[in-house]
Parts: C-alpha cells; sequence; structure tokens
C-alpha cells in the first residue's frame, strides 16, 4: 500500500517529464524489483524511514530535487511539519538544503526520523514561587506554622500559654494597634511593658522559622508577676499555666482598653468574654435575685459524674454559695445557677483537674478522663433570649450543611424557611445590634455574620505530669491551614486531628487543661 | 598446590582391619616395640615376609634379588592402589628403608637397581625428609613404569615434589626434561581420576597449562574449567590471563561457546568473541551469544565472516544494539503485574510516618520538587509511562509541562532528561516524547532534552546513530548547561563505543583556553567513558593537556575531580597499561596530582581483586594529612573498586573499612560509605545496611549524607522493605534539614528503581564478568558524593543519571527460537559455589519454583525445572533461548 501511495503523491512538477508513470501507477508489488531498477536509473532512492513505532516502507526519493521535498513527503505520511522533522542519517541530521549525493544514502537504508505535530511546552503564564526564593519569615508562613519557644528554664507554662494565645488572629490585631501613644493613664508601667512584650513576642514567632528566645518576655512578665519568680534550689519554678494564661489576658484587657475607656472597647473582654446570667436562689427562705457577671473562661468542674465536657460545663454553672439572707438575717445556702447570656468569639474552658491537697501541702490532679468534642455545640447553656437569638442562624447552618452533603430539601419547605427567616432577620439584627454591641465590641464590624451557638476547637493546653508544679505543659494548636501543630517548647511538630481528642486524660499522657474554641459563624 | 601427604590424616575409606593399625608417628620406635605383640597372624607374616626380601635383596644372586624385589613390589602394589592410609607393608618396610638405600647406593647401574629405585620412591613417601624430595629422585632413575600402580596418594606427593623441584632448577637454569615428562604422567592419571583440580595445580606450579588440553575429554572439561576460571580471580597477573586463556582453548575444543564467549569477554578479546562466531554455525546459538554480547553493553559489530547472511547478520546485530532490551523489560513488568505508574507520594509513604509527617506546604520547594522528579524517573524508569512527566497536557491535575515548571532553573534539565529516564531504552517513543523540548528556547529544557536523548539511547546502538545526530551541534553552542547537556547525552549514549567521530568533536572542547570549567569537566568525563578501557592515547592527551592548562583557581574547584576520573575510566581495568599515564601525572601541579594518582590506579585495578594494590592504598589512607588534601577520598573508594570482584575479597574490605572509620581522618569517613555502597551495590547486606544506618546519623552531616545515598546504593532496585523503613524514619528525622533530605529522598528512588525490577550491580554472568560502562557510571556518581555540596546538591545534580550506564533488569526471561517469550518452569535459590566440587553436586540451595519471566536477587541462581527444553546458555540470567530437547518424553 505504501508503495502506490508514493507514486501517486509524488510532487507533480518532477514527474511529467518522465514517461513510466502510467506504469507505474498500476505497479502492484511483485514488480518492486523493477521499480527499484527503474528508481536507480532515473536517480531515485527508495529508502524506509522509522518513525515512533512505524515504519514507512519504500519512500523515494528524487535525489535532483532537496531534501525539503522528501520531507514534504513525510509530512503528508506522519502530518508532521517539515521544519519539525529531524531525519537522521548515518550520526548526521538531514538539512533542508543540503545535496543528496554528498549526505550518501544508499539504495534500501533505512532512516529514522523525530519528529512530533505536538504543542512545544511553554512556561506557565503565572510564574511558579519557590519556597527557596521567599525571605525567611515568608518561608515560615509556608511551613505552615509558626516557629517554636525556647524553654528557659521550666517556662513550658508560659511558652504553651503564649503559643495557645497566639493563634487568635483578633487578639494579634489588636496588639499591633496598641501603641505608646494608646497608652491610657490608668495602665501602669509593668502591664505596658508585658503588653509590648506579647506584641513583639507575637511578631518574632511569625517571621522566625527557628525557635524564639522569649527572655524579654519573661523578664516582663516576671516584673509584672513576681509570684512567677519563685525559686526552687535555684531554678525558677514550674508555675500553673492557668495562672499565667489569666493573668496575661488581665493585663492586656486592662491595657487594650481604648484610650476612650468607654466599657465597650475592651477587645480582649470581646474576644474572650463570656456574660453569665446568674440566678440565685435560697431554698430556705424562698428569696430570689439575678445578677449578672462576665468572666474570660467557663470552668469544667470534674467530679465522678463527669465523663464529658458537656456534663462538666453544666456542673460548673451550678454552685451553693453560702451568704448572709437578709431575709432570715443569718447566712444561708444559696443556690447559684447561670446561663450565658453572650457569646465569645472564642470560648475558653478550663479543666479543673487540679486542687488542693492539704494532707500533701500540694495541688493534686485529677487524672479523670474527660471527653471533649472538636465541635462544641454550647446551645442548651444558653439564656432563653440568646436561644432565640440563634435559632435563625442555627437553621441557616444546618441547611448549608445539609447541602453540602448532598441532601436535597424540599424545595417547599426550603422556601418557607427562607421567607421565615426573612420575617426574623430584622428584629433579630437589631436585636442582636442593641444588646450585642455592647458585648462584642470589635465584631460590630462584621455585620451580617451571626454566632450559631457552635464553636470548633482551635487550641488545646495540656499539662503532663502529677502535680500543677511539676510535669510539663504543651500546646496543641490548630492553624489556618486545618493543620494541628504541637508546640513543645522548640520543637513544632505536625499532629493528625483524630489525636487531638484523645489528649482527655486518664492516664499520664498529656491530658487537656485549657482548651480553647473559636465561634462559628454564618452569615445572612 | 597439591598437599604433601600427611600420614597422620586417615581417610574414611580404610579398610576395617586396619583401623587397629596405629599410624606411624614421630618415634616409631616406642610405638612398634609396644605393637609387636599387638599383631595378627596375618600381619605378622606379612612382616616376616618382607624381612626376608629386604634381606634377599642385597643377597649377591641376582635371580634371588629380583625376585625378592618382584615380590616386595607386588606386595606394595596390592596395598597401594586404594589406599589413603599408610598401608602396612610400607609400615613394615620402615625400619628398613636405610638399609635399603644403603644397599642401592652399592648397586653397579642394573634392571634391578631401577627395581630397587622404584621401591625406595615409594618408600620415601613417608621416609623422606622434609625438603629431600627423595621420593622424586628415585622415581627419576627408577623403571619409568605406570605411575598410578603404586596409588593415588604417591602421585600426589610427587606432584608435590615435582613442583617444588621445578622451582628449584628453574633458578639454577638447570633442564627439566626429565620432570616434563613425569609431569605428563601424572597429569594423564589425575584427569582420568577425577582430579581435575590436582592436574591444574601442578602444571601451574610448572607453568605448561598447554598441556591440559591433551588431557581433557567431554568428561572432566567442565570441571577443569571451572576450576581454572575461579583460580584466575586469585593468581596474580599475567597468570590469570593464561589460565583464562586455557580455558578459553578448552571451551573451544568442546564446543561449550556460550562459556568460550563469557571468557572472551573477560579478557576483552575482539578476536576471540569473533572466533566464538566463525566457530559456531547453528543461528541460533549465535542468536544467544548476541544476547550475552548485548547484556555486556559492549559496542560489537558482526561481519560477514561471523554471519553470512545479510538478512541474519541484521537479525543478530538487533539483538546485540539491545533494541529489543525495551520490550522483553516490559513483558516482565506485565508478568510481574507493575505496570501501573507510581508517583514519589507512593514512595515516600509518608501516611506510614508518626506525627511529624511532611508538612505538605502549601508553597512547592524547588528542592523537594527536584527529589520527587529523580524519585519519579528512578521509580518509572523504563516504563514509558509515569505520573508527572508524561501524563497528557490536557489533564486538569497537573500536565507534564507543569511538573516541568515545578522545577527551578537547573532544576529543569533533570526533569526535562527524566522523560528520556521514564522512556529508557525504547527510542522511538522516547525521542517522539523529547521532541517538544527541543523547540523551547529555554535553555535549561532543551539541555534536558538533549540529555534525555543521551539517557534513552544509554546501551542501545542503531545505525541511524539518532544520539549523535542530534546532540552533535549542541556541543558547541553558547550556553553552558546546553552544552553539558549534549556532551553528558553522548557520553551516556555512546560509552564504551569508542566513536572517533564524537571524539573530534570532545576534544577541541578539552584544549579550548575559553570554555568554562564545567563545560571542560563533563566532557573528560563523556570521553572516559566513551573511551572506558580503551587505554586510547588520543583521548587521553586531551584530557592530560585540559589537566595542565587548568589554573591554580580551578583545580581547587569541585567539578575539576571530573577531569582525572575520566582519564583514569580509559584505563578502566586495564591493569599495568595505566603506567605510562601515571608518570605523566605525576608532572601535575601538586593540587591535583595525588588525586589524578589515587584515580587512575584505583580505575586500573578495578575488578582485579590485586592484593598489593588494595595494600598501596591502604598505606595512602593510613595518613593522617594537613587540611586541604583530597586525594583519600578516591583512594577509599578505590579499596572498593579493587576488591569488588569476589565475595572473599569484599568481606576483607568491609572489615577493614571499619577500621577506618575509627581511626581515619574525616575526609577518610565520609568516603567510607560510599565504598560500602560500591561494595554492595544492590546487594542489602544485613552488616552493611546496619553500619550505613548508623552513619546515617553522624554528627557530620557529609558522612550522612553519604551514607544516605549509599543506604540507596545498596538497594537499589530490590524494593527492601527494612530499607524502606529505614529511610522512611530518616526522612522523618531530617524533615527540616533540606539537603540531608533531599538525599534521603534520592535513596528512596533508588531503592524502588523500576518498581524493584532493576539493578545497579556492574556484575553479571554469576558474578563472572564486569561491565566496564556499568562500573564507570557508578565511579563518576561516587566521586560525584565526595564533595556533595557544590555538585549534587548544587546545580549538578544531573549527575545521578550517570546510573543509567549501570542500570539492567535482574531478570532471566526464556524465549523460544523466534525470540518470543516462553513460560517455563524455573528452579530459584541461593547459588552455591561447585568449583572442585567431585561429581554432579546442587548448584543451588532453597530454592523456589517459578515460571519464567522472573526476577533473580543477589547471588541467585536459576536452573531450569522441565527437561522439555534445553537452554543455549549455561547461565541462565538476562534473554535466555531454549531449544526444544528431542529426547524428551511426555510422562
Amino acid at each position: 500500500e505504501p508503495l502506490t501511495y508514493d507514486i501517486s503523491r509524488r510532487p507533480s512538477n518532477s514527474v511529467e517529464e518522465e514517461p513510466k508513470r502510467n506504469k507505474n501507477k498500476l505497479v502492484s508489488l511483485p514488480s518492486l524489483q523493477a521499480i527499484k531498477q527503474e528508481a536507480s536509473q532515473f536517480k531515485m532512492l527508495t529508502v524506509s524511514v522509522k518513525w515512533q513505532k512505524k515504519v514507512f516502507e519504500g519512500i523515494e526519493i528524487d535525489v535532483s530535487l532537496p531534501p525539503y521535498v522528501f520531507k514534504a513527503q513525510l509530512y503528508d505520511l506522519t502530518g508532521v511539519p517539515p521544519e519539525r522533522q529531524k531525519i537522521m542519517v548515518k550520526g548526521g541530521l538531514l538539512k533542508d538544503d543540503a545535496d543528496w549525493s554528498s549526505i550518501g544514502v544508499k539504495d534500501g537504508q533505512k532512516l529514522m526520523m523525530m519528529g512530533t505535530a505536538d504543542e512545544v511546552v511553554k512556561a506557565p503564564e503565572k510564574a511558579i514561587v519557590f519556597a527557596e526564593d521567599l525571605p525567611e519569615e515568608e518561608q515560615a508562613t509556608n511551613l505552615g506554622y509558626s516557629a517554636g519557644l525556647v524553654n528557659l528554664g521550666n517556662t513550658c507554662y508560659m511558652n504553651s500559654t503564649v503559643q495557645c494565645l497566639k493563634s487568635v488572629p483578633e487578639l494579634k490585631s489588636a496588639l499591633s494597634n496598641y501603641s505608646l501613644a494608646g497608652r491610657s493613664n490608668d495602665v501602669d508601667q509593668t502591664s505596658h511593658m508585658l503588653t509590648v512584650a506579647t506584641r513583639e513576642l507575637f511578631g518574632d514567632l511569625d517571621r522566625s522559622v527557628n525557635a524564639v528566645s522569649p527572655t524579654q518576655f519573661w523578664m516582663v512578665l516576671r516584673k509584672k508577676f513576681p509570684q512567677f519568680s519563685q525559686l526552687q534550689n535555684g531554678m525558677h519554678m514550674q508555675q500553673d499555666a492557668e495562672e499565667c494564661w489569666t493573668q496575661l489576658l488581665y493585663t492586656l484587657s486592662q491595657s487594650l482598653k481604648a484610650p476612650t475607656s468607654s466599657e465597650d472597647s475592651d477587645a480582649v473582654k470581646a474576644l474572650f468574654g463570656v456574660n453569665l446570667r446568674s440566678r440565685v436562689h435560697c431554698q430556705e427562705s424562698g428569696e430570689e435575685s439575678s445578677e449578672t457577671e462576665s468572666v474570660y473562661s467557663l470552668k469544667c468542674h470534674i467530679s465522678h459524674e463527669v465523663n464529658h465536657l458537656h456534663e462538666g460545663l453544666k456542673h460548673g454553672l451550678k454552685g451553693e454559695l453560702e451568704k448572709t439572707s437578709p431575709a432570715l438575717g443569718r447566712t444561708a445556702v444559696y443556690l447559684k445557677e447561670s446561663l450565658i447570656d453572650s457569646l465569645p468569639r472564642y470560648l475558653t474552658v478550663q479543666f479543673v483537674r487540679f486542687f488542693w491537697k492539704r494532707e500533701t501541702n500540694q495541688k493534686a490532679k485529677i487524672l479523670r478522663k474527660v471527653d471533649y468534642p472538636l465541635e462544641l455545640d454550647i446551645y442548651d447553656l444558653c439564656s432563653e433570649e440568646l436561644r432565640k437569638k440563634l435559632e435563625a442562624p442555627r437553621q441557616k447552618l444546618r441547611d448549608e450543611e445539609g447541602k453540602k452533603l448532598g441532601l436535597q430539601t424540599k424545595s417547599s419547605s426550603k422556601d418557607g424557611d427562607v421567607k421565615m427567616t426573612d420575617a426574623e432577620a430584622p428584629s433579630n439584627e437589631s436585636g442582636e445590634s442593641s444588646t450585642a454591641a455592647q458585648q462584642e465590641g470589635a465584631s460590630s464590624s462584621e455585620k451580617g455574620t451571626h454566632m450559631t451557638g457552635i464553636y470548633d476547637l482551635v487550641s488545646v493546653l495540656t499539662h503532663k505530669g502529677r502535680s500543677a508544679d511539676s510535669g510539663h505543659y504543651v500546646a496543641w494548636v490548630k492553624q489556618e491551614s486545618g493543620k494541628w501543630i504541637q508546640y513543645d517548647d522548640s520543637y513544632p511538630s505536625v499532629q493528625r486531628e483524630e489525636d487531638i481528642t484523645k489528649l482527655s486524660g486518664g492516664g499520664d499522657w498529656h491530658m487537656a487543661y485549657i482548651i480553647m474554641y473559636k465561634a462559628r459563624f454564618v452569615s445572612m | 598446590m597439591a598437599p604433601t601427604p600427611d600420614p597422620n590424616s586417615v581417610g574414611g575409606g580404610a579398610r576395617k582391619d586396619e583401623a587397629s593399625v596405629k599410624v606411624p608417628s614421630k618415634d616409631p620406635k616406642k610405638k612398634d616395640d609396644k605393637k609387636e605383640d599387638d599383631l595378627s597372624e596375618e600381619d605378622l607374616e606379612l612382616k616376616q615376609n618382607l624381612e626376608l626380601y629386604v634381606e634377599r635383596v642385597q643377597d649377591p644372586n641376582p635371580d634371588l634379588q629380583r625376585a625378592a624385589l618382584e615380590s616386595m613390589r607386588q606386595e606394595i602394589r596390592a596395598s597401594t592402589s586404594s589406599m589413603t592410609s599408610v598401608p602396612k607393608p610400607l609400615k613394615f618396610l620402615r625400619p628398613h628403608y636405610g638399609t635399603l638405600k644403603a644397599f642401592h647406593q652399592t648397586m653397579p647401574a642394573s634392571d634391578l637397581k631401577k627395581c630397587l629405585s622404584d621401591i625406595l620412591s615409594v618408600l620415601a613417601l613417608t621416609m623422606s625428609a622434609e625438603g629431600q624430595r627423595e621420593s622424586l629422585s628415585y622415581r627419576l632413575i627408577g623403571t619409568e613404569g605406570d605411575i598410578g600402580s603404586w596409588g593415588h596418594e604417591y602421585v600426589r606427593n610427587l606432584a608435590g615434589e615435582i613442583a617444588q623441584e621445578y622451582t628449584k632448577r628453574q633458578s639454577e637454569e638447570a633442564p627439566i626434561d626429565d620432570l616434563m615428562e613425569l609431569v605428563q604422567q601424572i597429569v594423564a592419571f589425575h584427569m582420568k581420576h577425577n582430579a581435575e583440580t590436582e592436574a591444574v595445580d601442578l602444571l601451574m606450579d610448572v607453568e605448561d597449562l598447554d598441556l591440559l588440553l591433551e588431557h581433557v575429554d567431554k568428561t572432566n572439561f567442565k570441571r577443569t574449567c571451572n576450576y581454572l576460571t575461579s583460580a584466575a580471580k586469585y593468581l596474580p597477573g599475567p597468570d590469570d590471563m593464561l589460565v583464562l586463556d586455557i580455558s578459553y582453548m578448552i571451551y573451544m575444543k568442546f564446543e561449550e561457546y556460550p562459556n568460550a564467549l563469557q571468557i572472551a569477554l573477560f579478557l576483552d578479546n575482539t578476536q576471540y568473541v569473533k572466533q566464538v562466531f566463525t566457530s559456531c554455525a547453528d543461528l541460533l546459538r549465535k542468536k544467544q551469544f548476541c544476547y550475552m554480547i548485548a547484556r555486556h553493553g559492549i559496542t560489537f559489530e558482526l561481519d560477514d565472516e561471523m554471519v553470512a547472511d545479510e538478512d541474519d547478520r541484521e537479525a543478530l546485530q538487533d539483538i546485540v544494539n539491545n533494541t529489543k532490551l525495551s520490550e522483553g523489560y516490559l513483558t516482565l513488568a506485565r508478568d510481574i503485574e507493575v505496570m501501573e505508574a507510581k508517583t514519589p507520594e507512593d514512595i515516600y509513604k509518608a501516611h506510614l510516618l508518626d506525627g511529624r509527617a511532611s508538612s505538605g506546604a502549601s508553597v512547592d520547594s524547588a528542592r523537594q520538587n527536584l527529589a520527587a522528579t529523580f524519585v519519579n524517573a528512578f521509580v518509572n524508569a523504563g516504563f514509558g509511562q509515569d505520573k508527572l512527566m508524561t501524563v497528557p497536557s490536557d489533564s486538569t491535575t497537573g500536565s507534564s509541562g507543569n511538573w516541568l515548571f515545578k522545577n527551578k532553573e537547573h532544576g529543569k534539565i533533570s526533569a526535562a532528561a527524566s522523560l528520556g529516564m521514564i522512556q529508557l531504552w525504547d527510542v522511538e517513543a522516547g525521542l517522539a516524547q523529547l521532541d517538544k523540548y527541543f523547540h523551547s528556547n529555554d535553555n535549561p529544557i532543551l539541555s534536558g532534552a538533549l540529555l534525555g536523548v543521551g539517557i534513552v539511547n544509554s546501551g542501545i546502538k542503531s545505525d541511524c546513530d539518532p544520539a549523535l545526530a542530534l546532540l552533535g551541534d549542541y556541543v558547541d553552542k553558547e550556553d553552558s548547561s546546553v552544552r553539558i547537556g549534549a556532551i553528558m547525552g553522548l557520553g551516556i549514549a555512546y560509552a564504551g563505543s569508542q566513536n572517533d567521530q564524537i571524539r573530534s568533536k570532545l576534544s577541541p572542547i578539552l584544549n579550548d583556553a575559553k570554555a568554562p570549567l564545567d563545560v571542560i569537566a563533563f566532557a573528560s568525563l563523556s570521553l572516559g567513558m566513551i573511551y572506558v578501557g580503551s587505554c586510547n592515547e588520543v583521548a587521553a592527551q586531551s584530557i592530560i593537556f585540559a589537566l595542565m592548562d587548568r589554573s591554580e583557581a580551578e583545580l581547587g574547584d569541585a567539578l575539576t575531580r571530573f577531569l582525572p576520573l575520566g582519564l583514569g575510566l580509559l584505563y578502566l581495568g586495564k591493569q599495568e597499561s595505566v603506567e605510562a599515564t601515571a608518570e605523566v601525572s605525576k608532572t601535575f601541579n601538586e593540587k591535583i596530582r595525588k588525586y589524578c594518582d589515587m584515580t587512575l590506579l584505583s580505575c586500573a585495578y578495578a575488578g582485579t581483586g590485586n592484593v598489593l594494590k588494595v595494600q598501596d592504598l591502604l598505606a595512602q589512607c593510613g595518613e593522617h594529612l594537613e587540611k586541604g588534601d583530597i586525594h583519600q577520598g578516591p583512594a577509599v573508594l578505590g579499596l572498593a573498586m579493587v576488591a569488588m570482584s569476589e565475595e572473599l575479597g569484599i568481606d576483607m574490605e568491609i572489615r577493614s573499612l571499619e577500621r577506618m572509620l575509627q581511626y581515619g581522618e574525616q575526609n577518610i569517613r565520609r568516603a567510607v560509605p560510599l565504598a560500602l555502597g560500591l561494595l554492595c551495590i544492590s546487594n542489602p547486606k544485613v552488616t552493611v545496611m546496619d553500619t550505613l544506618s548508623r552513619l546515617s546519623h553522624d554528627t557530620d552531616s557529609e558522612v550522612a549524607m553519604a551514607a544516605i545515598i549509599s543506604l540507596g546504593l545498596i538497594g537499589a532496585g530490590t524494593n527492601n522493605a527494612r530499607l524502606a523503613g529505614m529511610l522512611r524514619n530518616l526522612s522523618s528525622y531530617y524533615y527540616k534539614d533540606a539537603s540531608l533530605l533531599f538525599c534521603v529522598r534520592i535513596a528512596q528512588g533508588l531503592v524502588h528503581m523500576g518498581k524493584g525490577l532493576l539493578t545497579l550491580t556492574p556484575f553479571h554472568s554469576e558474578r563472572f564478568l564486569l561491565s566496564p560502562t556499568a562500573l564507570a557510571g557508578i565511579v563518576t556518581l561516587l566521586h560525584a558524593c565526595l564533595d556533595m555540596k557544590p555538585i549534587i546538591l548544587g546545580k549538578y545534580h544531573y549527575v545521578l543519571y550517570f546510573l543509567v550506564l549501570a542500570m539492567q533488569p535482574r531478570m532471566m526471561l526464556t524465549v523460544d527460537k523466534d525470540l518470543k517469550p516462553l513460560s517455563v518452569p524455573v528452579r530459584v535459590g541461593q547459588a552455591v559455589d561447585v568449583v572442585g566440587q567431585a561429581g554432579r553436586p546442587k548448584t543451588i540451595t532453597g530454592f523456589q519454583t517459578h515460571s519464567t519471566p522472573v526476577l533473580l536477587a543477589a547471588g541467585e541462581r536459576a536452573e531450569l525445572a522441565t527437561d522439555k527444553y534445553i537452554p543455549l546458555s549455561p547461565i541462565l540470567e538476562g534473554f535466555i533461548i531454549l531449544e526444544e530437547n528431542p529426547d524428551y518424553r511426555e510422562e
């Protein structure tokens, strides 16, 4: 088949004067020899060309014409344009304008052709950025997590606290806005210094690839809170991370208060503060009063019945206190039941694992296993009003999740839902802006996003060991990328999410001491 | 050497009643007195008879003498013919040896004296004082009768004495004709009685191996040759060549052509190879020869003398040119079901690591992507498909173009060239794939494409010379990286070809004053590869001049080491042929002189096992140098290169390397892991694995890097699970150190090279033959690893591709007479050394039965488990043609 093909396809101008044309057209395979003879007579060469896996046999070359013509022949056969063809003849490439006689191609020779009609590779339009090209601080962010902190001698309680708090971007931005000018008069010098040191330390951590030494911060912290300077055998003692956490947050909340000193602008309170409305009830006298208070963390009390965070929280919101009853004229036992009145962006929960053991004069530790979820719903700890406000956003969230899972809700009921929420929206919005404005302060800028009462775990501060003043503290922080990083002083390492929930105690492994949840918002 | 008979060793064949007889010891008197009473009646009678004969021999009556001698002779013969312990007649005659000797001296020359000489010769077997060689001297004046009639032990003793006498006479330049006559007899006797090894020993002692040719026959030539070839490893030159020569002739005599060809290849004697072809008439057998030549990796042209028919010749040349290698390899891959392409992540298996997994950063790291490029290339080598480079470009997940550009600058060279590795041995498909890069205006990509063409052609030859045609013009381009790509590509594609056309392209570069150092370094390497082991003077000249022209500063550059290495490769395995060049190298600048000296020495004696050179090199390593000298690195590598040829040498070398780790300087410690890697390449010995694992945590990161690369080398192509686990843990241990992590990734890629179907060992054909091109590739990489930072961790990482020269499928693929794969059952087991064993001992142990094609691990051997076919080569490796057995009966 290729034989007849070649002859008919030969460029016509070259064959006109040759009288054998007609005969050749009718040629069939047995007369191959005859053609070859003729070919050599008329300075024709028959070669075979190997291209990729195919071999084209019996291609004729008219040696009186430049090799470009031959390439055109091959173009017909292979579809490779002549300029992309590379024909290899005995260790050399066939040039378009070469002379056949000088190339020395013999009759029946095998040639090899390389070439494709493939598209030529092009560099992507957007140049790829390599980690190696980035400045050091950007390389750090590309690791997906920031650097660790050097242990300065029993400072793991401080390191892990700092790492946990650093994971709150809003706190970082509030700190970065803090400047000397913003210092209000009622902030004392040491608080100011501590705030600045915190800001610097956060900055260092973000910029550095290698572990940062928090010397300055530690010095200031001890200055502000001399209790952290306790020495034992000439070494600084291990301290309670919870104390450090609370004191640090308190200091920051004082110094970060806007100079206008209006209560609303307390950034720290807006981020972490939980408003509790408590009903204080005296069973003996039947007296009842209600009070509100603001705390920075919820306590999870651990007793024999508590197996889960939720139970512990409920337990913590109930309490008994003794106070003078005006009705009875003596001290009586009051029952205090609290409910959450407003939600923080970051909900901190402290596991009350340590208690003072008189016998040993030591803070002893409760090793009981208390599970905590990656996703916490505190709806039933909320007050009635708050619950009402949460209804609509929660419904919206459920819908979105349903959509994500591919569950098709009936279009009619969906419409109805939307209408309902639409109808409720204005009232909600106004309600929130009135009540939430004072509590949430900074978040008021994020109009249109609503709390749902659902929280996602973002950091865990764990303790390993038998007493609060010994053992080892480690921070486990979720990054924006969704990865969990364990900050064991100067060594950050990647962890799996399922291992985070295993820090729930019940053994001598690291167990959660302070955990922090981030609110899940839904935009409406 | 024939062992001198030890009278105290009692063979198991001793007759029962003799068990009670104590062998004569140093104080015969005491024992004889004691035993006098223990003798049985029979023995007593014999003893009395013999004493009588002794007396009669001294009788003046010649008739009586004759009768006595005759009787004595009969007594001795009757007992010695099949004896391993000291026979009784000899024992009873011991006290009379002195008497007979004295009498012998008084006798006039006569037949009787000769008879007595014979008897004294036999008695001397146990009586002669050390070094006196009385047995021989009496034998020489004896009757010259049938030597075997006195028993095997006698002959062995005589052989030993002849060897001693021969050395003595050689030193005195005395005639040896009488000795040689005896040798003739002894050799004939040994060869007939299953004692080929002793015959060979004797002939080696008297330096007349040619005699063997007269005495070998169909029953004993195999054992003889087997002994000869294995003895050759332990003989000093030029005796080893002589020994192999003889065994070649014997094999030729008995038409055992495959073995003859093996030896011809070992001797690197083209004339002999040719002779094998001209002597054999069978076309199918010739095809098998072609497969064997192809595996050895040398360039060989068949002519019409070797194969008359043109079509046949073409078909055979195709096999020599290795054009079918890709096909066979893919057949194996399909049979083992490993065609599915693997990604680097499949190799890293990060999910098996606890916690500290690689963080999968959001931004590409150029270093890690480069590592992935190499891993992908090595793992999918030769399969023609992968998941990074050959995926269709319209795919959304990441097209080939995309991955290419995920490599930075010089990284793109290795990325583009990796396409050549993936298409390895499949020239047509490879060229088609690489074509698109030829039109890129990005120099690194073009450079990579050129290198890729070289890689895809590695070990494959073609009439059209596509590599030369495509690369030739780029050698003199402006851009250095393009030039290096073309030069290195040519070096890989034409390794061992001795192609003058390429030399005329490369030589001018070497002596071009304007050429950059890196271009010159790679030109030297490529020249060394193309003329590997050729001792080509012209090529050597070019490199020598290039070395002399280097400035002081250039001599300090890490890449300069490739110049002496290129020079060394020219003399790879050629022993003393290097001497003239080594002499010239003494005139070099002192900065490079010693480095050059060590490199030349180690290359020239590579694979020879030459103990003297090992000692030379060890002495070099023993020195404690001032800072700045770098020649101990190549000396350590040289130790491994020289000793790597046989197991015993390897074991000794591993031991001495351990010492060096303890006492050596830092630059020696850095080379030791690499030497270990070479000694056990693709052969993960547990002890070496442990040593390297320990070193991979060394505080000196250079030692650790070398150890990690070597872990890859010893496991190359094995898929060894233990190594894979070790490397995985190392990847987590070094996750923060980009350089070490890069090395770990490379090693992981090597261990899974070709998904476990490849080997890097330069030895093949039951470890007998050493492929020079393969060794050249490995040695080049190791020299590059002596200074990792500027080369492999710098911008010359593509030297890793030199390993392609050593990459070969570790397979046994049986084909029928039409060369189509044919599946037959085979037993695969650990090879057993059968040299010097009598009979037909088992050649493998602990075997399993598989059907072909099968993989062969290091130290394994295969044998056919069916009688239906006869393999055309006794060495069942690579491609084996099977012929139907005409005598086969279906059961």
